[in-house]
């Protein structure tokens, strides 16, 4: 047998823990990777799924457009678009967003005409329940309540039993299966979020553009100061063959920007950038302990093996024999560790997913492969010091033969 | 290996183990002369410096003083390059056998061929097998007797056919039937190869197997250095 794998399978105790340090250090960069990368990337990808091409948003929001909420881009704009650009636009999606606070975190709710329910969620099919204001009753009593001239001077107050109004209920939500899984919550529940009460009538499988979905007018009138002219954002479809680029140029306006729904993926990581430096930092203090945990491993290893190694000199073996015989145990313990780092990824992925199901963990070979590197590298670079000392021993002492 | 009468000669040799207070001058001058194919045993008290001897003349330890001519030739220079003289031309059994505890008998008799870039063709098989421990070979040393794992040692050490062969003790741990097969091993090698063996022993009737008989106290030769053979 092979010699460092016969001293690895000889010292089990020394291998299993050694391998499971330098596992462990693994998962650290896997894990933690997965997790940074693979929530925020899970945010891209719901954004992705929206069925159009172009965002429209103020332009001094620049990158923060990825966290912005409340009152935006005048819907006015949906209007003008489709009547001056209707050969490129095929329909504009006024979305106001804002946030509450449901399953212990905050959520980010869209609010969205019901007709252009299916457009942000990408077309995925309810899971069980209704879509909220389904007739679009509430929309258009709001729209008459606020929206229709009236030289009347009278305050117009809407309440909150206004809103809940079984003829037109605007206060109705549908949430995604992650988030009623995270929850625990069914439709027809009551949940109460920045001070009102909203009835979950629906839920939609997860994957669309946000995680919690309400009547735009509602979102307005509630979130907005009661102004209901203004959404936060706005998606554009583009008809067949429109150029989006083109599309996005002609399409701004002063004080609007207009970017491609794809840019979305790097303004968010360009935003967050200083988490992954952070989380980076974290995985290579992982990897840095993994590998002074392998050297002091091969260290006690060559230490343990001071009798082998003498026997091995004392037949003739070079310095490169030994050399390669410490380093060959080193990798092949780390190859064992890389294996076992995935496997706990792998777990660490799925518990995170089952425990906390908002999370998103992505693991993806890219790291895979970053991690195994590092630790291969690691490896050699930790065997080169109990190597040299591997040389050093000196024969007689060690074989203790006077 | 060159051809010369004398495989191995060795003057004036010293030797000094340990440091300090804790020092002990093994070896005193030592002069040896070894012809080529000749069995010699080297007998002494213990603490003669016997086994520092063989460590020397193995190139395992330098000595502190004196010269060792191999085949006619001095020692080069630098450790490596004795190495790879000792891992050519010799091969050694150790008084404590030295097997890898980690291996099977087989695979240390196969490092040591790896170690030596030598191939096995058969031989380590017939060595098992005149030795008594072909049904061992899958062992490892801790599942063999004392006995089993000398007689392992001394595979190892012929494995390669070395030139020189050295040998502490070889039948210390063995009974006298397995005492005399190795002995019988041990004088084929030596007529049919012309392999050079130096034997380390306490015992007389082992030593009666070797063509020479040197007796050594002190850390020097007594005397049968200069003898013709028995």
């Amino acid at each position: 047998m092979y010699l460092p794998l016969a001293n690895i399978l000889h010292y089990k105790l020394r291998s299993v823990l050694s391998a499971l340090g330098i596992g462990i250090g693994i998962c650290m960069l896997v894990t933690l990777s997965g997790l940074s990368r693979g929530s925020l990337y899970e945010i891209a990808d719901r954004w992705e799924a929206v069925d159009a091409d172009l965002i429209v948003y103020p332009d001094v929001w620049g990158e923060n457009v990825t966290t912005m909420s409340g009152i935006g881009v005048p819907d006015r704009y949906a209007a003008r678009f489709r009547a001056k650009h209707g050969r490129l636009v095929e329909d504009v999606v006024p979305v106001f967003l804002w946030h509450l606070r449901l399953a212990g975190q905050d959520q980010t709710v869209a609010g969205v005409d019901v007709g252009d329910f299916q457009r942000l969620v990408g077309g995925r099919k309810l899971s069980a329940g209704r879509v909220f204001d389904p007739d679009g009753a509430f929309g258009e009593w709001l729209e008459e309540l606020l929206l229709t001239d009236s030289d009347s001077d009278e305050v117009i107050e809407i309440t909150e039993a206004d809103l809940a109004d079984p003829q037109h209920n605007g206060l109705e939500l549908v949430i995604d299966d992650r988030l009623a899984a995270a929850g625990d919550y069914a439709v027809g529940d009551v949940v109460t979020a920045a001070n009102h009460r909203f009835e979950i009538v629906g839920i939609v499988p997860a994957g669309g553009m946000t995680r919690l979905y309400m009547p735009r007018r509602a979102a307005q009138m509630l979130f907005g100061n009661g102004d209901i002219t203004k959404s936060t954002i706005l998606f554009v479809k583009l008809a067949d063959g429109a150029e989006a680029s083109l599309a996005a140029r002609k399409l701004r306006r002063p004080g609007l920007e207009v970017i491609q729904v794809r840019q979305y993926r790097d303004m968010l990581e360009h935003k967050f950038g200083i988490m992954f430096t952070y989380v980076d930092a974290v995985n290579v203090i992982a990897l840095v302990i993994a590998f002074l945990f392998i050297m002091i491993t091969l260290y006690t290893m060559v230490l343990q093996q001071t009798r082998q190694i003498a026997i091995l000199k004392s037949g003739g073996a070079t310095n490169f024999f030994l050399l390669r015989q410490v380093l060959a145990e080193s990798l092949l313990l780390t190859a064992a560790g890389t294996v076992i780092g995935l496997a706990l990824s792998i777990a660490a992925a799925w518990a995170i997913q089952h425990f906390r199901p908002l999370l998103t963990v992505t693991i993806t070979w890219h790291w895979v492969l970053a991690g195994a590197t590092a630790a291969l590298a690691g490896a050699a670079l930790s065997a080169l010091y109990p190597a040299w000392r591997a040389t050093r021993v000196d024969v007689l002492e060690a074989l203790s033969l006077e | 290996m060159a051809s010369c009468d004398n495989i191995l000669v060795a003057a004036g040799l010293h030797k000094t183990l340990g440091k300090g207070a804790a020092a002990v001058h093994v070896l005193r001058g030592l002069d040896l002369t070894v012809r080529r194919g000749e069995f010699l045993a080297v007998m002494g008290p213990s603490g003669c410096g016997k086994s520092t001897l063989l460590h020397v003349l193995g190139l395992i330890t330098p000595p502190d003083d004196g010269a060792i001519e191999l085949d006619g030739q001095p020692l080069p220079a630098g450790q490596a390059r004795r190495n790879a003289l000792r891992r050519e031309h010799i091969g050694f059994v150790f008084q404590r056998f030295n097997l890898l505890n980690v291996l099977t008998a087989r695979d240390n008799v196969a490092v040591s061929l790896r170690i030596r870039g030598k191939s096995d063709n058969g031989r380590v098989a017939e060595l098992f097998e005149a030795l008594g421990v072909a049904r061992e070979s899958r062992r490892k040393p801790e599942q063999m007797s004392i006995g089993q794992q000398q007689r392992v040692a001394v595979v190892r050490a012929l494995a390669h056919r070395p030139a020189l062969l050295l040998a502490d003790e070889p039948t210390g741990n063995l009974d006298s039937t397995n005492s005399q097969a190795l002995l019988e091993i041990l004088r084929q090698t030596n007529r049919k190869e012309g392999q050079t063996i130096v034997m380390i022993t306490h015992s007389a009737s082992v030593a009666a197997s070797a063509d020479r008989i040197v007796q050594m106290d002190d850390g020097r030769i007594l005397d049968g250095n200069d003898s013709a053979g028995r």
